[in-house]
């Protein structure tokens, strides 16, 4: 049930983040448009590709937790049997774990003081922001769907090249 | 109590907790030492993301990723032996050029083996070059582009030691290709020495090679002319080639589907990205308070103490980041590493630009360096040996390695001759 939830979730996770790096890459390039060819600029186009940036990676980071892809210093993690890696990875997901939802809730604490002082103008900007807690929560939530489903439970979409 | 926990951190870092929670728990640490808010952590992490050049990282990681499940692979050992394969040991120089060249887009991160390896190391064997030499020659070249743009970890440095990536792409172009070179001439000698077979020279070949790849060799030199001849920034000229690389490999040569491989694009590029930036947004607070904590003025001062001149402080450098080199991955020392150094390396005299090739420089080598160098790791899953005889395998080229690490370090003009 776990591991189908978290199945749903990184595909859910993989089209936002494709949608994502369409979008930066459209905005980008329209951008070079419009200032080439019309003198002009995207309105608010460096605000939305700096959001666009942040959600890429969160949800890249998130993934990277599903696959166990994320860069690691694991000096003596490469010479220990697989046995005991697997007996590791509980106890080091669930570190993460915890460490992550202090970063939500300081993200939250964040984002609400961010809301009570913006202007009224800037509000959809902080609107927007909600991606830096819910990004941490995406990583809280994913290091505990690990503890659960143990380290030989992965979801299915993972690189074609590894 | 706070401080005991820091050698728990280290402990669980070697164990293999991702860097980014490590990095993370250790700034959540320094704040509560300092009695201050978390949320600086998370203001500090926001603040990254409006870096003008950041967006480059996400795009060209697409663009890398494009290009290795595309079939760039194979029309560049098409291009490359036809124009290098009939010299003596050409074969192998062109498995080091394709890497290089593969390299400089994939951003090093281990694909340049996956996915050249098991195409280049069925040609050099059944060409007759022996098992050591091919396995040595794969597993160095996976990081052999790193210093030519639009490489990554040249973005990375100039992002974090905030130095103009333009000058960094020029500054890199000479002793990449000084390296280049000089493994062409041990590939060159093993051939003699081997008498190792090659095919003759033939025009007719040349053509239809050079049509088929023209497309993709424009790369570079796009690149190159959109950032100098300042029609384009960093940022936009990443779009640009993954617009580019997207419509070769869709529309040209049709050898991605789109609807098929579209998922699997999308994953690996967020999974490349997130894994680094998240590293990079968290490594700013700790560089932060580090600072606020005055550790590089210490450290500078330990240095000044200990330290005469500039020559000795390179050697100590050279050392310090093979070390790091050998125990980290690129891009976290790159974004662990520089803001401490960088203080203590302008004390000294050297130019940012400089430190940032030789930084680099060291760290390429380190990729190829037990005990956890990842072109080891990746060349062993890939060819299936044992790590230590792959180290074996490489040390003929390490060793050239570190002799052009010693020219890069102490003749600064190789990085700086364009000033």
């Amino acid at each position: 049930m776990l591991a189908r939830l978290q199945q749903i979730l990184t595909r859910l996770e993989t089209l936002l983040a494709g949608f994502c790096i369409v979008l930066l890459l459209g905005l980008t390039l329209g951008q070079i448009l419009a200032r080439n060819f019309f003198d002009t600029g995207i309105p608010a186009a460096d605000t939305l590709s700096r959001l666009l940036l942040l959600y890429i990676t969160f949800l890249g980071a998130a993934l990277a937790i599903c696959s166990d892809r994320h860069i690691k210093v694991d000096v003596i993690a490469h010479w220990i049997p697989q046995t005991w890696r697997d007996r590791l990875y509980r106890p080091l997901f669930s570190v993460g774990a915890a460490v992550c939802l202090l970063y939500t809730i300081a993200a939250v604490r964040f984002w609400r003081d961010s809301w009570e002082f913006a202007a009224e103008h800037e509000r959809w900007q902080v609107l927007l922001d909600l991606g830096l807690p819910v990004g941490f929560g995406l990583l809280t939530m994913h290091f505990l769907c690990c503890v659960m489903c143990g380290p030989h439970r992965r979801p299915e979409i993972t690189c074609t090249t590894c | 109590m706070l401080a005991a926990l820091i050698p728990v951190l280290v402990l669980l870092a070697v164990l293999g907790l991702p860097l980014f929670v490590v990095l993370a728990a250790g700034a959540l640490i320094a704040t509560r030492a300092d009695g201050l808010d978390p949320a600086i952590l998370i203001i500090e992490l926001n603040r990254i993301s409006s870096s003008p050049n950041l967006i480059a990282i996400p795009l060209f990681t697409f663009a890398g990723v494009i290009l290795s499940q595309g079939g760039s692979p194979q029309r560049l050992i098409r291009f490359f032996n036809a124009f290098l394969g009939w010299l003596p040991g050409g074969l192998g120089s062109v498995a080091l050029s394709v890497c290089a060249f593969f390299t400089a887009f994939s951003g090093a991160s281990g694909v340049t083996i996956l996915a050249l390896g098991g195409m280049l190391y069925p040609m050099l064997r059944q060409a007759g070059y022996g098992e050591l030499f091919t396995c040595g020659l794969l597993t160095s070249s996976g990081s052999l582009g790193i210093l030519f743009a639009p490489s990554l970890a040249v973005l990375v440095y100039g992002i974090v030691a905030s130095v103009n990536i333009d000058e960094l792409f020029l500054a890199g172009v000479l002793p990449g290709l000084i390296l280049l070179f000089m493994l062409y001439a041990y590939s060159f000698y093993s051939g003699r020495r081997f008498h190792l077979p090659h095919h003759p020279f033939e025009w007719s070949n040349i053509w239809p090679a050079f049509r088929g790849s023209v497309l993709d060799l424009l790369l570079p030199f796009g690149i190159i002319v959109g950032i100098f001849g300042g029609f384009v920034t960093v940022g936009e000229v990443s779009a640009c080639t993954a617009a580019y690389v997207l419509f070769l490999e869709v529309a040209v040569y049709r050898t991605i589907d789109l609807r098929r491989q579209f998922i699997s694009l999308v994953n690996e590029t967020a999974i490349l990205v997130g894994s680094l930036l998240i590293i990079l947004g968290i490594a700013m607070g700790l560089t932060n308070l580090l600072i606020d904590a005055q550790i590089p003025m210490r450290l500078l001062s330990w240095v000044e103490s200990n330290v005469d001149d500039q020559l000795q402080f390179l050697l100590l450098l050279n050392v310090f980041l093979l070390m790091v080199g050998a125990m980290m991955d690129i891009f976290s020392a790159i974004i662990v590493v520089t803001p401490l150094i960088l203080p203590i390396a302008l004390h000294f005299g050297i130019d940012p630009v400089h430190l940032g090739i030789i930084i680099l420089a060291n760290l390429e080598i380190g990729y190829t360096t037990p005990p956890v160098g990842i072109n080891l790791f990746i060349a062993s899953q890939r060819f299936t040996k044992p790590v230590m005889t792959l180290f074996r395998a490489s040390l003929p080229f390490l060793t050239i390695m570190l002799v052009w690490l010693l020219v890069v370090t102490y003749l600064p003009w190789t990085s700086l001759w364009w000033r």
